[in-house]
């Protein structure tokens, strides 16, 4: 790499002659940007001209460490040429611009912008602009070489993946050790952040599964899973995170579907995701969505791994149908219990965003309910409660309670057959989706992998990724459209299992066309819209707020559905699932 | 000579035409760039004249493409705040209020006052540049003192 080779051979001197390309169509500021670039002692190019940029950046990608761009720009819009730069050259961008509305800080962000400056641009903020590129070489470094390609490939293609998943395994290994050597006793310090990777997650939802969803306690699937160095605060948190995203993704289904999330496809697959399953998830019309959604990436595959699972087990559905779930749902029983699990969020999640602009809302709201009940397991759930949340969202309520009819009914007898037929349907779409997802012919998967990049080298296990904007194709309109792929646009971001921002999504309620900024929030915004633009659009919006916000509100309001946290999980350690992110 | 044009300068200050931004501006002038705030100053003028035009074309059009002349004025307002044109980047702020209103008429309005403020530091500035060029450049300044 060539900034590899720079920091090696300068090393003394960087961040000295750092070599910037600066793109502004206003000459004046442009100057001035010059200026000031100058006197940090950065090497300086210039062009007023987005395309000229990228025409430079081209015939040569080694030529430059870092882009400075405006967002304006007659030619082309800075978004789009942020997305191009980081797909093609996963080289750090830095966002200029005299918007100071956080909606399009917030799209920066999502479109993988390093930093975001407000015009008029002090030296001061470009001083220390260099960090980007340090910290960009180190993710890169960490895992596979750094060309980002690791990270963006995951979202397109299974080579992607493995690339990807390889990366995160690097990482993982990578961070524990530095971690754990920092941290002698865990629970009296500050706890080393752990990445989920695919690995790990597998043995986790190996482990649950084995115990049963319901059952599993964070010591036991520690036991389990026997992996060094993890500790048990560090599953209680994914495991709270599982659910949450269990929830979310039965609601989401379709939005997951349509998501080319491969992180969680490869988790699936590894889970014997859902691709396998036959989703009932309306398929028709999800298909279509998620077809169409091409890759907007439902939360990362992951998330659609996820859903395989909680959808097969929810709704009992799968029971029938894809045995594998992957995740838990290793068997009917475990379904059940996921039936359970009164999702709130990811009713909510889907009745807010994802139906919204999907063309089965219904179903997927059925499913929703479906997955509500089985995803949280154990939970004598809520349905009833279910329907309330949901009720802000869609109108699918009714179809909710609908399904539900017996939302009590145990959770082996999902409402399901509906669910069921919906899961085929879905695992369908997943699948077809999911193929298409490598190359969404759009820029859509390069995008997703390339936010994956963007927004945190390691991603992971979308739980711990919540600097990611894994939600790429969540933002339809937003930043977030890691994906950017145009249509892309208001589906939700297909953030690679980050069910965490489905969570937040939901729990912001943007579900809407809300804001980019949510979608572009860190949270892994599930595609809820996963081929529902329109409704991810704003989805994904301001509200990203952060991931505990939504955890914390989902988690209020799982918690007074029923019991969805197992003991030691409890909703309310959030917060700890932050710590892991 | 050097005095008078830091007093100039320093009245531009306190009147409010300029701000904090063109101080900075200045720290970026030395040996390598020694006009720079000069030449960063004609930039501005240059491209702003063009953006007025389009501005003034839009308005009498009379189709007030809210949106349009809101970019423009955006774009208006970032380099006037770009080189610490202050009192016109607060006009800018006003037409643009009154663009999202879709108040045709306050846009009119305000867009007079953003070329009145834009003519008046444009003279100012020159005059003072004009007079800093005479003084001529610290050192040297210094030396024909």
């Amino acid at each position: 790499m060539t900034v590899e080779q720079q920091d090696c051979v300068a090393l003394d001197q960087f961040p000295v002659g750092m070599r910037v390309l600066a793109v502004d169509d206003d000459q004046t500021c442009l100057r001035i940007l010059e200026s000031l670039l100058h006197r940090c002692q950065y090497h300086v190019t210039t062009t007023n001209q987005a395309q000229k940029a990228l025409e430079l950046l081209r015939e040569n990608k080694n030529k430059f460490d870092l882009v400075i761009s405006d967002v304006d720009m007659p030619d082309m819009d800075g978004f789009k040429l942020l997305e191009l730069v980081g797909l093609e050259m996963d080289l750090p961008v830095i966002m200029l611009s005299a918007h100071s509305d956080p909606k399009y800080v917030m799209k920066g962000v999502t479109h993988g912008a390093c930093d975001y400056l407000l015009k008029p641009v002090r030296i001061e903020e470009l001083k220390n602009i260099w960090q980007h590129v340090v910290r960009k070489n180190r993710g890169s470094n960490n895992g596979d070489k750094k060309d980002g390609s690791g990270n963006e490939g995951v979202a397109n293609s299974d080579q992607n993946n493995g690339r990807a998943n390889r990366k995160r395994k690097d990482q993982y290994n990578e961070d524990e050790d530095e971690e754990r050597d920092d941290n002698d006793d865990p629970s009296s310090q500050k706890k080393p952040r752990v990445v989920w990777t695919v690995e790990l997650h597998k043995k986790f939802v190996a482990a649950v599964n084995q115990l049963g969803f319901e059952k599993a306690m964070p010591k036991k699937i520690l036991d389990l899973m026997n992996v060094e160095k993890l500790t048990r605060e560090n599953v209680a948190s994914h495991l709270q995170k599982f659910r949450l995203y269990l929830k979310r993704i039965s609601g989401n289904q379709q939005a997951i579907m349509a998501n080319s999330d491969l992180h969680f496809l490869q988790m699936s697959n590894g889970l014997d995701g859902f691709h396998h399953r036959p989703i009932p998830v309306g398929t028709g019309q999800f298909h279509g969505g998620a077809a169409a959604a091409g890759m907007r990436p439902f939360p990362p595959n992951g998330i659609l791994g996820r859903l395989n699972t909680p959808s097969g087990m929810s709704g009992v559905r799968n029971l029938s149908s894809s045995p594998s779930s992957g995740m838990f749902l290793q068997n009917p029983t475990d379904l059940g219990k996921f039936h359970h699990v009164s999702s709130l969020p990811l009713n909510h999640i889907d009745g807010g965003n994802i139906l919204q602009g999907l063309p089965m809302p219904l179903e997927f709201d059925q499913l929703q309910t479906n997955n509500n009940k089985s995803i949280i397991a154990g939970n004598s759930m809520a349905f009833p409660s279910f329907p309330t949340q949901q009720q802000s969202s869609l109108p699918n309520n009714n179809n909710h309670l609908v399904l539900e009819g017996h939302p009590q009914a145990p959770p082996s007898a999902f409402p399901g057959h509906q669910i069921n037929k919906r899961l085929e349907h879905w695992s369908n779409a997943v699948s077809s989706s999911s193929s298409t997802l490598p190359p969404p012919g759009q820029n859509s998967n390069s995008l997703i992998s390339h936010q994956f990049d963007a927004s945190s080298s390691s991603y992971s296990i979308p739980f711990c990724d919540s600097t990611i904007p894994l939600n790429p194709a969540l933002d339809h309109t937003n930043p977030r459209a890691f994906y950017r792929a145009t249509d892309m646009d208001s589906s939700a971001n297909v953030q690679p299992g980050v069910y965490y921002d489905s969570l937040q999504m939901r729990k912001s309620g943007n579900y809407g066309p809300t804001t980019d900024a949510m979608l572009s929030s860190n949270n892994p915004k599930e595609g809820f819209t996963v081929g529902q633009q329109k409704l991810q659009s704003g989805f994904m919006g301001g509200e990203a707020g952060s991931l505990d916000d939504i955890v914390n509100s989902t988690m209020k309001q799982e918690q007074s559905q029923g019991d969805l946290s197992e003991g030691d999980l409890g909703y309310g350690g959030f917060s700890s699932l932050r710590t892991c992110i | 000579m050097q005095r008078q044009v830091a007093l100039i300068k320093q009245s531009l200050f306190d009147q409010g035409y300029l701000d904090e931004q063109f101080m900075e501006l200045e720290e970026l002038q030395d040996d390598v760039n020694p006009n720079f705030v000069e030449e960063v100053a004609t930039l501005y003028f240059k491209d702003s004249a063009r953006l007025i035009n389009s501005i003034d074309q839009a308005l009498e059009r009379g189709s007030f493409d809210f949106n349009r002349l809101d970019n423009y004025m955006h774009q208006f307002k970032g380099s006037s705040s770009s080189i610490g044109a202050s009192k016109v980047k607060t006009e800018c702020t006003m037409f643009r209020e009154y663009c999202r209103v879709g108040n045709a008429e306050g846009c009119l309005m305000t867009f007079q006052q953003v070329k009145k403020e834009h003519a008046t530091l444009r003279k100012k500035l020159e005059h003072y540049f004009q007079l800093a060029r005479q003084a001529g450049p610290k050192e040297t300044a210094r030396r024909s003192k």
